[in-house]
């Protein structure tokens, strides 16, 4: 058994797993930070920092430490793998079975079909629009008074919910200030946002040819206003389709990290031998 | 873990501000030294420096403007489908950056330089102006005497200019130091292929852009006081892909774009970034009676890879194979300008030897002030997982 670390940098949060690396590989611990205002590399350098302590480790213990999503800004590392590897990973990680994987991130919704070995077939993601994204949800719900935890529950009480733009989130932010004047009900619009993402995830899952069972990771991976938005899309469509969300969904890119890590510490050990 | 040596940072940022004054200062306040000093500019990919460097001219490569000029009459000269390098550069011409130059040498590389060097002469810039034709057939008689005579061309066009006669000494003077400044060079690239993670790619760039703006003496100066640093064990290794680029010998990419790749997790052990100060393969004789004909001979026996070399006999796919299993490469990014023709034509042929050997490859393009990189970035980072877990 050896330990791995895992470190994925978002733009809002900085997601942190120590793993045992073995067949039966484990989460010891984890830890999430905002970034708020801060330098994200501080705050990635502290987090790693008070783990290590909190586990009697120092850095050397560490077999592997791999970054992932804006890898650059960790400075002690051993090595970095992409977002879309990782989650990948992550995803198998929950459940082996998974063959879809949706990020749902801040900035972006990425979907990608992966095989029995967590190796990513194709994927599709949402451009540079930002209104398939976290940041835009959070967005709307500021607006609407309320904190990012509780719109998933709030989504749920919806009993007509009202569908904005699911094209511009200039033009949703705008459909959302003229359904606040118009008296809509907090959960309806939530709900509508809801679906609007979510008819964008299922254009997605479309074009990529996704199969089931599909795994949901990344910041609103366990927003159930969120997964039942999805849910309802695809039955619409007639698609049976099997979604699954861990609660340690937000850690999936930081998982794959450390179990890529441990992965590449092995073969690098293999390789060393064949070169002596 | 040890740090590199405040003096070595010092020396990177020193070659980064020299490799993109695009006033060139320091070699105009070179040639204010002396009134027999010349400027001769010169284009990618490759002229032989030590001519000019035997004639009290200071050869000066222009290597585009980068992302650090806004093309306004540029465009006006070339159509949207050409390559972005001339435009910047006869923007440059235009708002008189290159007026102190008294000679301009245009190497022939695709139809757009060629088209420079006319639009130079209408222009008037520099006392001289010179398409600089490389030949295509190797035979010592036929290449070799139309290669002498060109540089013959040149080293009278300076000799007009400045009346300095190139005596055999100081060719041969000159001709050795640049066999010093290649070896320093290889030293350099030889040092990254076993310890990559001590001078990343970028600061390499700017050390050898440096050398394409300033004299021989110095820039060898500054490659010894590198070399020593870098000799010395420290930074820490990351679990990187071992890549080799190939495709951006003139037009260059721009710094974000070099830098993407590295944080992709791709360290670039071998590049065609800065081809023309590479170019000759081996040690030129500086030691005989004739001089110039040492050149030409180098030129048609030692030379490079190059899409702007006609190469049956030897071609450039096999040499790009030896070329990765020589520095133990993991793989070739294909990275070339958009609409250059001589790295774009010849991308399919170098694929497919790579192809053939399983050599992993993957192509993009790139302008020389493109700003975004995420896709590049994308890219790149799938290669290195793909590389690093399922290869």
């Amino acid at each position: 058994m050896i330990y791995t670390m895992g470190i994925d940098i978002g733009s809002n949060f900085i997601k942190l797993v120590l793993m045992e690396y073995s067949e039966n590989s484990k989460i010891v611990d984890k830890h999430t930070e905002k970034i708020r205002k801060r330098n994200p590399t501080q705050v990635a350098d502290e987090m790693v920092q008070l783990m290590l302590d909190k586990h009697g480790l120092k850095y050397e213990n560490i077999a592997y430490l791999a970054s992932t999503g804006e890898g650059d800004l960790v400075k002690r590392k051993r090595g970095h793998f992409y977002g879309m590897t990782t989650h990948s990973r992550g995803a198998h990680f929950f459940y082996p079975e998974a063959r879809t994987v949706v990020d749902l991130g801040a900035l972006y919704v990425r979907t990608i079909r992966i095989n029995q070995d967590a190796r990513v077939e194709d994927y599709k993601m949402t451009g540079q629009c930002a209104s398939g994204s976290g940041q835009f949800l959070e967005n709307i719900s500021r607006y609407l008074g309320l904190s990012i935890d509780e719109v998933g529950e709030i989504s749920l009480q919806s009993g007509n919910p009202e569908v904005s733009s699911g094209i511009c989130a200039v033009l949703a932010e705008t459909d959302v200030i003229n359904m606040v004047s118009r008296g809509i009900k907090t959960p309806d619009i939530i709900k509508g946002i809801h679906l609007s993402i979510a008819s964008r995830i299922i254009k997605l899952l479309g074009s990529l040819k996704a199969e089931s069972p599909i795994v949901l990771t990344g910041g609103m991976a366990l927003n159930k206003g969120m997964i039942q938005a999805i849910e309802e899309t695809l039955k619409e469509g007639s698609k049976n389709f099997i979604i699954k969300a861990h609660p340690d969904s937000i850690y999936a890119g930081a998982i794959g990290a450390a179990l890529w890590g441990g992965y590449r510490h092995y073969k690098l050990l293999e390789k060393q031998a064949v070169a002596i | 873990m040890k740090q590199a040596a405040p003096r070595l940072i010092e020396l990177v940022e020193e070659c980064k501000s020299l490799a993109f004054d695009l006033n060139f200062s320091y070699a105009k306040e070179w040639k204010k030294q002396s009134p027999d000093r010349l400027l001769v500019g010169y284009l990618p990919i490759y002229v032989p420096r030590q001519i000019m460097h035997a004639a009290n001219a200071l050869p000066v490569g222009i290597m585009g403007v980068g992302d650090r000029k806004q093309i306004i009459k540029g465009d006006a000269y070339y159509q949207s489908y050409i390559c972005h390098l001339p435009r910047g550069i006869i923007e440059m011409a235009l708002d008189h950056n290159l007026d102190d130059f008294d000679g301009f040498l245009f190497p022939s590389i695709c139809d757009c330089v060629r088209n420079l060097s006319g639009m130079f002469k209408l222009v008037h810039k520099g006392k001289f102006t010179r398409y600089f034709d490389y030949p295509q057939n190797f035979d010592e008689h036929i290449g070799g005497t139309f290669y002498r005579e060109l540089l013959e061309t040149i080293i009278n066009d300076m000799h007009l200019l400045n009346g300095v006669n190139i005596s055999i000494e100081a060719l041969n003077r000159s001709i050795s130091l640049y066999n010093k400044n290649r070896k320093l060079v290889e030293t350099i690239y030889n040092i990254r292929q076993d310890y990559p993670w001590r001078l990343s790619a970028t600061d390499v760039y700017h050390i050898i852009r440096a050398g394409m703006v300033i004299n021989v003496e110095k820039h060898n100066e500054i490659l010894e006081e590198v070399i020593r640093y870098i000799e010395e064990d420290y930074g820490e290794p990351m679990d990187n892909i071992r890549v080799i680029i190939s495709g951006s010998f003139c037009e260059q990419p721009p710094i974000g774009l070099i830098k993407s790749i590295e944080m992709a997790g791709c360290y670039i052990i071998d590049d065609d970034f800065m081809l023309g100060s590479r170019w000759i393969q081996d040690d030129i004789n500086g030691t005989t009676e004739d001089p110039l004909n040492e050149l030409v001979i180098s030129f048609l026996t030692k030379s490079t890879a190059s899409s702007a070399i006609y190469d049956v006999g030897n071609p450039r796919s096999a040499r790009l194979v030896q070329l990765v299993k020589r520095r133990n490469a993991d793989g070739v990014i294909f990275c070339a300008a958009s609409f250059c023709d001589p790295a774009l034509l010849d991308r399919p042929e170098l694929q497919k030897a790579c192809d053939a050997e399983g050599i992993a490859h993957i192509n993009f393009q790139f302008h020389e002030n493109t700003g975004q990189f995420k896709v590049i970035k994308e890219q790149a980072g799938t290669f290195s997982d793909s590389i690093k877990l399922w290869v």
